[in-house]
């Protein structure tokens, strides 16, 4: 067993480290503050390949590691996570999917512009009456010769505002959702395509998540990601490895609230000494720092068994799980220390605050992953 | 074309700690990074590898953990990455790091063009370039920013006293890069190529048939006395009165301290 990062790996975080700090710290306050999308820093991203991280080189991804991908969305989340978001759902629950699932002439047309940074994709699964119950969902997709007629309202679709290219799941049988479940790729601004008004958020502001309305959308039969009735394994396989990604944008959180809190307690004085010089503030930086440990470990164990083939549901529900409840603790526990102060906008820690809470709803609930978690267990008890 | 770029791993200057002992930095991989002085050579570098075909090698000499460096090298230019390694090599001060960096490219052998930074953000002396090019005997130029190519010269431009100056140099030559050009990171896939296709090359102190005399401590000329870490202290005056009295208060301060004639 050996935990150490490799000297790939380094490189790989250091990378993500220094241009964190030096094209999204200084743009991380602002973008949540005008709720902003930052296009000037998507053309950046691209030329350091971060819209393809884990897609194959043939369709113009960087095929990095796992490990290396939680480095570099815990390096960006760790300054602004809203961005972490848009990379995590972009790579994980997009990309991965067409690269598992697509054929080659998809993967050419819809994956290489998406690993390239040329567009950017969404993963649109949620409705106003399917959320945690996904097999509620009452969009359907009628084939009609070399086409499918496709209506959804899809809600709370994460780079939603900006997305190019998107995964829309729906039902080619009405009668039977469950069995007509299926994935279909769409392109943004096909007639019938519309985009809903942005979510007024409480946090991850900068991320565009809004409504997605497609009305008798004409799609191209040849646009269907697997075969029609795979849409929840499909669903499934994307949910359960990009909770990876959400882990590891979970840990950044929670690293990024704990670096300013630090910096905050050597900063501020009070009763003579800096209130780092308090136990009792030292107490609550400890327990934050090895909660943060202990949820990066637990992510990494689920990214190293994802390379290993290994089966992920259990692992990767775990790291979620702990790593989001992390996030929001972390971030709360400093904002504590930050008193006053932490509830105010002038310093970044309640923007931790606001987005660590996310990472325990989305790419499903903590209460989902218990779920998940408990399935498992049953099934090992069984034996 | 055949360049060398010698860069050097330095410790970040707020995490430096000094061995009471040998009053030299302690290294360890957490707080190491590229001299970021020599990131602009490695830039120059990848511009004449675009334009000219021209091969690469970074070299650099220090501890096994200098490798981190040398990879990072691969990523952003390199073709090839030497370290110049051995415990003799160690407490080595400018000139003794010269000598060592000199027999390396000596092995190396044919070379157009030595490119180094200014200076290093550890110990910031800007020695070794001008006396790695006096140890191998070839012309140099500090603070260059521009290189253009001309049959078997260089001509270069650099900035001095609010002057660009032109100067046509011969082949071989070396040129320390102004720390004012624009630097960029290795792609996630340039950083794959250099683990997948590149490697380190390790030479030691048999491998540059070096003088054992003139490495390391034993052939250092100088020796450094003491290394007294400086805290800096700012504070905070305010500045009462209407606007009036606060500027003419504030002209009278910064007289006081000659920041202002």
């Amino acid at each position: 067993m050996n935990l150490s990062l490799s000297s790939k790996q380094k490189q790989i975080k250091k990378l993500a480290k220094e241009f964190a700090k030096m094209e999204l710290s200084p743009i991380a306050k602002s973008i949540d503050d005008e709720r902003r999308f930052p296009w000037e820093v998507v053309e950046k991203m691209a030329a350091l390949n971060f819209f393809g991280m884990q897609a194959p080189r043939e369709y113009g991804g960087a095929e990095i590691d796992s490990i290396s991908y939680c480095l570099v969305i815990e390096e960006i989340s760790r300054v602004c996570a809203a961005i972490g978001l848009m990379l995590a759902v972009h790579n994980g629950v997009v990309v991965y999917p067409l690269s598992k699932f697509g054929t080659h002439e998809q993967k050419l047309k819809f994956l290489t512009p998406l690993a390239k940074g040329e567009k950017i994709g969404a993963f649109c699964l949620t409705e106003p009456n399917a959320g945690s119950d996904a097999l509620s969902i009452e969009s359907t997709a009628i084939k009609n010769g070399d086409y499918y007629i496709v209506n959804a309202n899809k809600i709370f679709v994460t780079n939603g505002g900006v997305a190019d290219t998107l995964i829309i799941f729906t039902s080619v049988n009405p009668e039977d959702v469950k069995k007509g479940f299926s994935a279909i790729i769409v392109e943004r601004g096909i007639p019938g395509f519309e985009v809903g008004l942005l979510e007024d958020n409480c946090g991850m502001r900068a991320n565009p998540v809004c409504s997605i309305l497609l009305t008798d959308c004409k799609v191209p039969t040849t646009n269907l990601l697997g075969n029609e009735g795979d849409g929840f394994k499909i669903a499934m396989t994307a949910l359960d490895t990009g909770r990876i990604g959400i882990a590891a944008q979970a840990v950044g959180i929670a690293q990024g609230a704990l670096d300013v809190s630090i910096k905050y307690a050597k900063e501020r004085i009070q009763f003579g000494v800096p209130l780092i010089k308090h136990q009792a503030i030292q107490m609550i930086l400890s327990d934050m720092a090895t909660m943060v440990e202990a949820a990066r470990l637990l992510t990494f164990r689920a990214a190293f068994l994802r390379d290993q083939g290994s089966e992920l549901s259990y692992s990767s529900a775990m790291a979620k799980l702990f790593s989001a409840r992390t996030a929001s603790k972390v971030a709360s526990l400093g904002l504590q220390i930050h008193g006053g102060y932490g509830y105010s906008k002038q310093y970044p820690i309640e923007r931790f605050f606001r987005d660590a809470r996310a990472t325990e709803i989305y790419e499903g609930t903590n209460e989902i992953q218990q779920i998940v978690i408990a399935r498992e267990l049953l099934k090992k008890t069984e034996d | 074309m055949n360049i060398i770029v010698c860069i050097k791993q330095v410790i970040s200057t707020d995490q430096v700690k000094i061995d009471p002992k040998t009053h030299s930095l302690i290294r360890t991989s957490e707080v190491s990074r590229l001299n970021s002085f020599d990131l602009p050579s490695l830039m120059i570098a990848k511009e004449l590898k675009k334009a000219f075909s021209a091969s690469v090698i970074a070299l650099t000499m220090g501890p096994k953990i200098s490798e981190e460096v040398l990879w990072e090298a691969l990523a952003i230019v390199a073709d090839r990455a030497i370290l110049l390694s051995d415990p003799r090599f160690s407490a080595a001060d400018t000139l003794a790091t010269s000598y060592v960096l000199g027999m390396g490219i000596r092995r190396i052998g044919n070379f157009d063009l030595i490119l180094c930074g200014m200076r290093t953000a550890d110990s910031d002396t800007g020695h070794v370039g001008p006396q790695l090019a006096e140890e191998l005997g070839i012309p140099h130029v500090t603070g260059v920013e521009k290189i253009e190519r001309h049959g078997d010269y260089f001509r270069v431009e650099r900035m001095s006293d609010g002057f660009r100056e032109i100067i046509e140099v011969p082949k071989p030559a070396l040129f320390a890069i102004s720390s004012k050009m624009k630097v960029s990171f290795p792609s996630l896939i340039e950083i794959q190529d250099a683990f997948s296709q590149g490697q380190i090359e390790t030479w030691g102190l048999e491998d540059l048939n070096a003088d054992p005399q003139k490495v390391g401590i034993t052939g250092s000329e100088t020796f450094v006395e003491d290394l007294i870490p400086i805290a800096e202290k700012r504070s905070c005056v305010f500045i009462e009165g209407d606007p009036r009295q606060q500027a003419r208060s504030l002209i009278s301060k910064l007289m006081e301290k000659n920041l202002l004639s």
